[in-house]
Order: structure tokens, then C-alpha cells, then sequence
């Protein structure tokens, strides 16, 4: 407990959104960083690799690309280094890992592909399984 | 009486063999491991009443104190445990029954059973028991139920 | 609590005779107005006051005369039975279910196994109740010590040779012996001595026999499966030998069961004597799902249950059905599972330029059969629905290449140019239970006892009942009944239409007269003579009358009578020649040797069979066990599977795969649900969605053009050379090699 408490200290809050930003940079490549001892510590290697890993933190970033209140992102980065610190201190199995990130909720991560948009629900149910 | 016994068998033998001994029979090591000098001790004047396959020595000596009257002396001198007593030979260790281990071996049966092994448990990563669908098992069971059509098969 | 019980046996009576007081306050009105109905109900009012019971498992009496009625009493109970029940059957008629082993009713009497004694009043000794008919006025006993000790002591003596292996008996959990023998049997037994052993036959790659476990004490002998053998399945291959103690069941010189019922014995065996071999210590019953759903291995439609556990289909059992299959299925049937196991197509597949197959994903795959589906011209696309296809998927296709410009869509095994016009033409219009009236058969290229293992087993079950005459033509065959062997070919078809043949006379002279066509037929090119020619001895021979229609076509596969149902005939007979594009829904048995080299030709299906290996792309679907699907018999009886196991891999149904694909070329179709392809089929056959019934031909022969056409004089050819391998899921099924390579060895 007090480990985590050390280990995810609240920053001071950013001034302006340049600040805010730069700070994104820093915890996605301490997320990079992490990379190779996640894939140890989770035996992804035969599932993801390096770089797919990558993206999916690359993607879990863009997906709150249109946040611009400083105190939000700020929100957003703390709860980011949270679950990093999680991941590293092997607060988590290997399946939660490999359900939450490497496959999404949506079935394989890197499969939502950008072209099923105008697809009807048949489709893109068929793509998914047999059973809709 | 020790001593004269060891005199004989270097004049014997020579030294070279003498010390050799001394070490294959644990001797050296017990200098440093209290275990195993007790139990060095505790040899003078018992009886052998057997050897098994992998060379555990048990003894006997019945003017001893009653529990402590029969005892073993592992074949392995550096990293022995009670799992290397084989089961022929465990009854009348724990003096469950008066027949020796060679004596009860004549009664396993021929055709099936499985040898004896020690249990490896800590002894690292390829002993440890990892179940058949176990993500570290080498040697992890296909679950799939059904037979796919292999292409390359029949062009 | 004492309270409560006191309060509720003091409310009982007073409810009880509230209820009568209401009873009869609404009988009080026809009471004044007819005589008749009151004493009925006075006469009601002073029954026996027993608790109502209803019969066993639903059995129905039909009194064929209604001047042959007997009365009988069951433990008191007054009875209507017809003359001629057995005074077990009549038991059943008044609920009580007598335990019985030697009893089955679907064949002969035997009598021997003596656990169905029950006490008859003036009767010195128990009777036995499978052998004994009713007389008017008896008075049967079911429960009365008499019949209790009699019975504990017969199940005593069964018990006395029967081996203690029930927990590694096959049987175990669905065991007749079990169950009666907790019901009836001595809570101990006083039997010391030695058990009987006897050395087990080998009964071929299918059923496993423990011959110590058919309990022989004395000559009692259950002996159902040799009855079974003798009298349904038509074969002298189970006998006893022996006297006494030593007496045993045996195939003679330990022959094996070559009878395609064989399967059936495993069901009627009331003990673990006979048990299934593929399915021999592989599951506990219990264990197992059922899933009540029909057979496509042939025409017939069995009705059956698929037994999984898991992923896995365990076992396969028949279903009664009175209309089709009674309580049989075939062997093919029963023991083809194994092959849903094998060779299955789990992933879409492309083969690249290296002649390699490749796993590829749904997407890229659909992808590339639109592209080179939009490419080809429209009268070169030809799309081929294989013999295990449902309708739903088979009208899928054919809206997709109809969609496309397409009319080249057919289902194998219906011939070049099938007459999709009249559904008398291709059904069989007697209906299979309605075999059982005939009096005379003429089998016109067809082996009932390959095509349809089921009918042949009706046609049997005629020829026994009453002495049917049956003729045939074709090559020369063991079908198991007497049969007259009229020719091979055409020539004696053509002399028994112009009268000049003996078995014309035999047709003619018939109350009720069959003629049953193979659908191999249909691939012949002068089939349409060959079935005016039919049609001219159906005249002739006044087979076909407003009360009975004797002209019935067999046909082969199971998705033949919804294809041509469905229209899914070829503009062309010669496409395959021209197709630059072919889309083959599981069709394995089409001869692609024409096709030209560049054409590209897409697989869908679940097995990687003779389809497979001249496919570009493999589009993996599931089998019938997995999915829900119409399929339509031979007699026009429409029935449903249901799925009961997960498709294997990425495979998906048919009819799912096809929407896909034409969403993906841009020619979407308009259903996205099964029930949306059911409403358009009912647009194109409406017959096909009246589930578990009969649809008859409504419109005769009499209206077909009339044809003139020579007929070429080569022999007819048998239309299923090997009766264990017929698709690709029998071909891929071991059990079912070994099946057949036993019987070419023979």
C-alpha cells in the first residue's frame, strides 16, 4: 500500500495545455519503456509484439484525443501511471492484461479495422463469430 | 577402536584410497553438516540391516533408546531427504512393520508399478509439476476436439 | 406444525366435497334434458374411487372394429381393448407399466425372460403377460404380493449369471436391468457359487458384445437381438447354440453382422451385452446433452439424437418416429459421428500462385472471391449446393447468382435437366408408413437397402406382413427380403409397360400397387423416356387412383427434394464446360473434369474433401450437426436440426457465409436472420416451413407434356456403390472405413 502511494504521488497540477502535453509524451514513453518487462512479467511474447504493444498504448492515448481542459488530461495522466504501476507491480494476471489490451472488448485490438464503418451489423457481427 | 580400525585399513590400503573413502562416505562433509556427523556417530556399533537400490544405508541398534533405534543414512550426502527412502524400505523405517525393504520387495508385483522417484519439488523450473493445460507445461494438451484438414497432406 | 397438519386434514374433505357440489351444479342442466347422459354420469359417479391414470409413454388404442371390443379389469379397472391384445398391452392401455425384458413391441412374441407375471384371477399361477392374450372379463392384478414375489424372483435368477461390472459397463445409467432390478429385484441375493463366463464374439467394427453379461440362467433368454436380426433387419446372422447353461448367443461360425441396421441391436438390448464399440468407455450417459434433431447421411431424414458433451458429438440414437424411421436408424446413421470430428475445414483458405493453401481471414477472403465474382461475366457463374445442404442456404445461393445474373444454380445428384415442375415427380408420393398397405413393389433402378436403408426396412417389414411380391429391376443385388430379379435394364421396363412381362399381371391385379424409381436415374440422359415409360405402367397398371398413389421416386440425398422445391435447377446442361466461376456449397461428388483450367472455383463447406482439391478459395461451414437448418425427405416430410454442438474453428453456417459474401461483391441480400430467409422461402415453397409435416404432391403425373424420346438400352448402374461412404462426412469418418473395408473383404 504504501508502495503504491509512493509510486503514483499526485503531481502538481499543469499550468497550461503545452505543459499538459508534454507530460503525455512522458508517460507514453515510460509506457514504452516498460514494454519488454511487461511482455516478461505477462508472457505476451508469443501473442503481441513489441510495437503492436505499442500502438494499443499509442491508441489508448488517441482515444482522448479531444480532451483540452489541462485539469482533465491531468486527471487522465494520473489514472494512466496508476494502471501502468499496476501492470508493472504484477497487480494483474496474465489474462487481464491480455484481455483488456492485447485483445480488446471488441475482439482483437489490431483487428478494428478503420474500413468497417459503413459496414452493416451483419458483417460486422460475421466477421466476429458464428453466434449473433 | 575407531582409530586402530582406521590405521589398518591405510596400512592396508595406503592413504590416497584412505582419504577417498573418507570422502565418498561423507566423512569430509560432515565436519561442516551436524546432521550427518550425528548420524556418523550413531552408526558405531549398529547393525546394517540393509542396502536399497539407490544405496541408502539403514541401520539398527536395539539397546538404543526406543524411536531411535533405527535410522538411515542417505546415499546422497549433500542433498538427502526423507523423499529418496524408496516404499519397500519406508514400513520398517517408521517401524510399521519388522520386514526389511528387501524383504517386501519380493512382493511387488512384476508387471506394473511405477519406480520410485524422490520428490524434486524446489529443485527448479523443469521438476516443478505444471498440469497438462498449463501455460508452461512443454508439453501443454491440444484441447481442440476435432481433426483439421491439413492442405499440404495429399498434393 | 401439529396445528397445521390437523387443519389441513380437517380442510381436505370439506374442499373435496365443495368440488362435487360444484361438479354437480353444472351437470345439473343436461342431466333434465337427456336421460341417457345422466345415468352415464350417475354411472361415473359410482366408480371405484381410484386415482385417474393415463397410459404408458401415450399409448393409443384403435379399435379397428368396434364390435371386437373386450372388457377387461386392471386392478380393478374397468377396460375397452380391442380382441387381440396381449394382456401387457392392455395393462399399458390402463397405465400401468409391466417390467418386462424378452417384451418389445415392435417385435415377435417370445416369452421367455418371465419378468412380466402378473396375477390373473382363477388363474392357479402367475401368467405371463407378454404372451398372454386378454379374454373378455378378466381380472388382472398388477400389485399384488403374488406378482411382487414372482417377480423378485425372476429378476433373482436374471441376476444369478450376470457378471457385478456395472460401473465399467457401457450400459450403466440406462440399463433395463438396473432400473428393474433397484424397482423389483430382492434387496440381497443368495447366490454363492461360481458366475458363468462366455468368451465374447467379435460382431464386426461396431457393436461390442460381453457375452457373460446376457443373463442365461436355465433357457430364459432375452434374445431380443436375435429377433431383431431375423425379423427387421433381415439377416440369419445372430443364432443360439447350445443347451441348458451353455447355451449362448452367436453369429453362426462367428460371422459378422453385415446387416446396415445392425446398429439397432445396441438399442434393444435390454442389458450391456451388446454396446456401442466407437463409443465404448468414452462417456457416461449422463454426462451427455441430447439434442433432438434428423439425419442427412441419406434421404430417409431419420429422426435422431445427437448426444454431445462438450464440443464433442458422443453418440448418435434414433428418435421414434412412426412416420419415418420408427425407432431404427441405419448404421451410416448411428456411427458416421466420428467423421464430424475428422477433416474439418476450420479456417478461410486462399491458394496462392504457389499452388499452397494459405490461412487467411474472413475478411480478405470474401474480399477476393467478390473481386473475381464481379469479374466474370454473368451466364459464367455456376453455383453447385452440395447433397448435405439445407434449404435455407440453398435459397441463399440461388437469390445471390440470381442477383448476379446468374441462372446456373443447381444440387448435385438431381441430373442435367431435373423436372423441378411437378412435385409428384420427385417425391415419394405413397409415403414411407404408407408402404406398409402395399401388395406388390416394382423397384425400378434403385437398391432400397443402400439408398434408403429406412424404407428398405418398411418395404421388409410389407413383405413379411403380408407377402408382398416384390420385383426389380436393376443389377443384381442382396436385397434382404424375397424379391423376384426381373432384368437389369430399360428392355424389361419397356416389355412390362407393353404388357408382355409376367409381373405386369402382378401389378395390375394388386389392391395396392408400388412402383418406386431410383434417383440414380435422374443422372441418366434418357430419363425423361425412362420415366413416361413409368408413367405408361403406372396407367396401366392403375397405380395411381384418387385413394392411393403408388408412382414414387427414391431419392438420394438429403438435400435433393429441397432443391428442386426450391428451383434449383441449371439454365444450361452444359455450364461447367463454359464457367469461369464456380461456387460449390459443399458439392463434393461433381465431376469438375471439364471445367476449364482458368476457371476459379470456390469451396464452402466443412470437410476437406473431393471439393477441396480443385478449390482456389476454402470458406469453412459448419456441418448439420452445428446448425439450424430445413431439410425436406424423400416422402416431401419438411423437418429441422437443431445445432447441438459449436462449429469447429472460424467456420460459420451457410446461409451466413453467402449473405456476407453478397454484401461484400455489393449485391446485398435482403435477410439478415434465419427467419428472414424462412419468409422467402415461403414465397417459393411455403411446404418447406410446415415443419414435421408431410406435404403431398397435390397435382399427378397426368399433367406432364407427353414425351417422346427413345430410351438408350444400357443397364441400369447402381446408384451408391459403397454403402457406408456416401459424402464427405461418412468418407471422412473412420468408423465408416473400416465398415466398408470389412465388407469388401467379404
Amino acid at each position: 500500500m504504501s508502495f503504491t502511494l509512493r509510486a503514483v504521488k499526485v503531481p502538481p497540477n499543469s499550468v497550461n495545455l503545452e505543459e499538459a502535453r508534454s507530460r503525455v509524451f512522458e508517460i507514453f514513453k515510460t509506457a514504452c519503456r516498460s514494454i519488454p518487462s511487461i511482455m516478461e512479467i505477462y508472457n505476451l511474447d508469443d501473442i503481441v509484439s513489441k510495437s503492436q504493444l505499442r500502438s494499443i498504448i499509442a491508441s489508448e492515448i488517441r482515444k482522448n484525443a479531444n480532451v483540452t481542459n489541462p485539469k482533465v488530461i491531468d486527471m487522465l495522466l494520473f489514472k494512466g501511471t496508476e494502471e501502468l504501476n499496476n501492470i508493472l507491480e504484477h497487480a494483474k494476471q496474465r489474462h487481464h492484461v491480455i484481455g483488456q489490451y492485447v485483445l480488446g472488448p471488441q475482439g482483437l485490438v489490431q483487428d478494428l479495422d478503420p474500413k468497417d464503418q459503413g459496414l452493416s451489423s451483419f458483417l460486422k457481427n460475421f466477421y466476429k463469430s458464428n453466434y449473433f | 577402536m575407531a582409530m586402530k580400525s582406521a590405521l589398518k585399513s591405510i596400512r592396508e590400503r595406503g592413504l590416497g584410497s584412505f582419504l577417498r573413502e573418507l570422502k565418498e562416505e561423507g566423512f569430509l562433509r560432515a565436519l561442516l553438516d551436524g546432521n550427518l556427523m550425528q548420524t556418523k556417530l550413531h552408526n558405531r556399533g549398529a547393525t546394517l540391516v540393509g542396502v536399497d537400490k539407490f544405496g541408502n544405508k539403514y541401520y539398527q541398534k536395539l539397546d538404543e533408546q526406543f524411536g531411535r533405534h533405527r535410522w538411515v543414512e542417505y546415499a546422497e550426502k549433500s542433498r538427502y531427504n526423507a523423499s529418496q527412502v524408496p516404499p519397500e524400505w519406508h514400513g520398517w523405517l517408521h517401524c510399521m512393520t519388522d520386514h526389511t525393504g528387501d524383504e517386501l520387495l519380493m512382493l511387488k508385483p512384476k508387471r506394473y508399478g511405477l519406480e520410485h522417484r524422490e520428490n524434486l519439488s524446489g529443485e527448479g523450473e523443469e521438476f516443478i509439476y505444471h498440469s497438462k493445460g498449463h501455460f508452461l507445461n512443454p508439453e501443454q494438451r491440444d484441447w481442440s476436439r476435432y481433426q483439421p484438414w491439413e492442405p499440404s497432406k495429399k498434393e | 406444525m401439529g396445528l397445521g397438519l390437523l387443519a389441513s386434514r380437517a380442510m381436505r374433505p370439506l374442499k373435496y366435497s365443495n368440488s362435487r357440489v360444484f361438479i354437480r351444479s353444472i351437470v345439473s342442466k343436461p342431466e333434465l334434458q337427456s336421460p341417457e347422459a345422466s345415468s352415464a354420469a350417475a354411472a361415473t359417479a359410482l366408480e371405484p374411487d381410484l386415482p385417474p391414470r393415463s397410459p404408458v409413454g401415450g399409448a393409443r388404442v384403435h379399435f379397428p372394429n368396434p364390435e371386437d371390443a373386450i372388457e377387461v379389469f386392471v386392478d380393478g379397472y374397468p377396460l375397452k381393448i380391442p380382441k387381440g391384445f396381449t394382456v401387457l398391452q392392455a395393462c399399458e392401455v390402463a397405465g400401468v407399466d409391466i417390467p418386462r425384458f424378452c417384451y418389445h413391441s415392435r417385435l415377435s412374441i417370445a416369452g421367455n425372460c418371465r419378468m412380466c407375471l402378473v396375477e390373473v384371477e382363477k388363474s392357479p399361477k402367475p401368467v405371463a403377460s407378454c404372451a398372454m392374450p386378454a379374454l373378455p372379463g378378466m381380472k388382472i392384478k398388477t400389485d399384488t404380493p403374488l406378482a411382487k414375489k414372482a417377480r423378485e424372483g425372476v429378476m433373482e435368477f436374471l441376476l444369478m449369471n450376470h457378471p457385478l461390472d456395472c460401473p465399467i459397463c457401457d450400459q450403466g445409467g440406462e440399463c433395463d436391468l438396473q432400473d428393474q432390478s433397484m424397482a423389483f429385484g430382492s434387496d440381497r441375493g443368495r447366490f454363492t457359487e461360481m458366475k458363468r463366463s462366455v468368451v465374447d464374439k467379435n460382431l464386426g467394427p461396431l457393436v461390442k458384445t460381453v457375452m457373460t453379461r446376457s443373463s442365461v440362467p436355465h433357457n430364459f433368454w432375452l434374445n431380443r437381438c436375435v429377433r431383431f436380426a431375423t425379423e427387421v433387419a433381415g439377416v440369419q446372422d445372430l443364432g443360439m447354440l447350445g443347451r441348458g447353461s451353455g447355451e449362448e448367443i452367436g453369429t453362426y461360425v462367428e460371422k459378422l453382422m453385415t446387416s446396415e441396421l445392425s446398429g439397432n441391436v445396441i438399442d434393444i438390448c435390454p442389458v450391456g451385452a451388446l454396446t456401442s464399440k466407437p463409443f465404448a468407455f468414452k462417456a457416461r450417459n449422463w454426462e451427455l446433452k441430447g439434442t433432438e434433431t434428423i439425419d442427412v447421411t441419406d434421404a430417409v431424414g431419420s429422426n435422431i439424437r445427437i448426444d454431445s458433451r462438450g464440443p464433442e458429438v458422443m453418440r448418435i440414437l434414433p428418435r421414434l418416429n412412426e412416420d419415418i424411421n420408427e425407432e431404427w436408424i441405419s448404421d451410416k446413421t448411428r456411427f458416421c459421428y466420428d467423421g464430424l470430428k475428422r477433416q474439418r475445414l476450420n479456417d478461410p483458405m486462399i491458394r496462392g500462385v504457389d499452388g499452397r493453401f494459405k490461412a487467411v481471414n474472413w475478411r480478405d477472403a470474401l474480399a477476393v472471391v467478390a473481386e473475381v465474382m464481379l469479374q466474370a461475366k454473368p451466364e459464367e457463374i455456376v453455383g453447385i449446393a452440395g447433397r448435405l445442404s439445407d434449404a435455407e442456404s440453398m435459397m441463399a445461393l440461388k437469390d445471390f447468382l440470381n442477383r448476379m445474373g446468374s441462372n446456373n444454380v443447381w444440387c448435385e445428384g438431381t441430373g442435367a435437366q431435373p423436372n423441378a415442375d411437378l412435385r409428384s415427380g420427385y417425391i415419394m408420393n405413397t409415403s414411407i408408413s404408407g408402404l406398409e398397405k402395399a401388395d406388390c413393389f416394382l423397384l425400378v433402378g434403385t437398391q432400397p437397402r443402400v439408398e434408403a436403408a429406412m424404407v428398405n426396412a418398411r418395404i421388409r417389414k410389407t413383405v413379411r406382413a403380408n407377402n408382398a411380391k416384390v420385383g426389380y429391376i436393376g443389377p443384381a443385388t442382396d436385397l434382404n427380403y424375397d424379391h423376384q430379379h426381373l432384368g437389369t435394364g430399360p428392355k424389361t421396363l419397356l416389355e412390362i409397360a407393353e404388357g408382355r412381362h409376367p409381373f405386369f399381371s402382378a401389378i395390375s391385379n394388386a389392391k395396392n400397387p408400388v412402383i418406386i424409381v431410383g434417383a440414380g436415374l435422374f443422372e441418366r440422359k434418357d430419363k425423361d423416356a425412362i420415366f413416361s415409360t413409368v408413367e405408361a405402367i403406372a396407367k396401366k397398371g392403375n397405380v395411381i387412383r384418387p385413394d392411393w398413389n403408388g408412382l414414387n421416386v427414391l431419392l438420394l440425398n438429403a438435400a435433393q427434394a429441397a432443391a428442386l422445391d426450391l428451383g434449383l435447377v441449371p439454365e444450361s446442361s452444359n455450364s461447367i464446360e463454359s464457367a469461369k466461376f464456380v461456387y460449390l456449397m459443399g458439392a463434393d461428388d461433381v465431376d469438375l473434369e471439364k471445367l476449364p483450367n482458368d476457371a476459379f472455383v470456390v469451396y464452402q463447406g466443412h470437410h476437406g474433401d473431393h471439393g477441396v482439391y480443385r478449390a482456389n478459395v476454402i470458406l469453412p461451414a459448419s456441418a448439420f450437426s452445428e446448425k439450424e437448418g430445413t431439410y425436406e425427405n424423400t416422402e416431401g416430410c419438411t423437418q429441422q436440426t437443431l445445432p447441438a454442438v459449436p462449429t469447429v474453428g472460424d467456420a460459420r453456417d451457410d446461409w451466413k457465409i453467402i449473405r456476407a459474401l453478397s454484401e461484400v461483391a455489393g449485391m446485398r441480400l435482403p435477410y439478415d436472420t434465419i427467419g428472414g430467409i424462412r419468409s422467402r422461402i415461403r414465397t417459393v415453397a411455403p411446404n418447406l416451413l410446415h415443419v414435421d409435416e408431410r406435404e403431398p404432391a397435390t397435382l399427378g403425373p397426368s399433367l406432364k407434356p407427353e414425351i417422346k424420346s427413345e430410351m438408350d438400352l444400357t443397364p441400369f448402374g447402381s446408384a451408391v456403390e459403397n454403402f457406408y461412404m456416401t459424402d464427405s462426412i461418412t468418407r471422412a469418418s473412420k468408423t465408416m472405413a473400416q465398415c466398408s473395408a470389412m465388407l469388401l473383404k467379404k
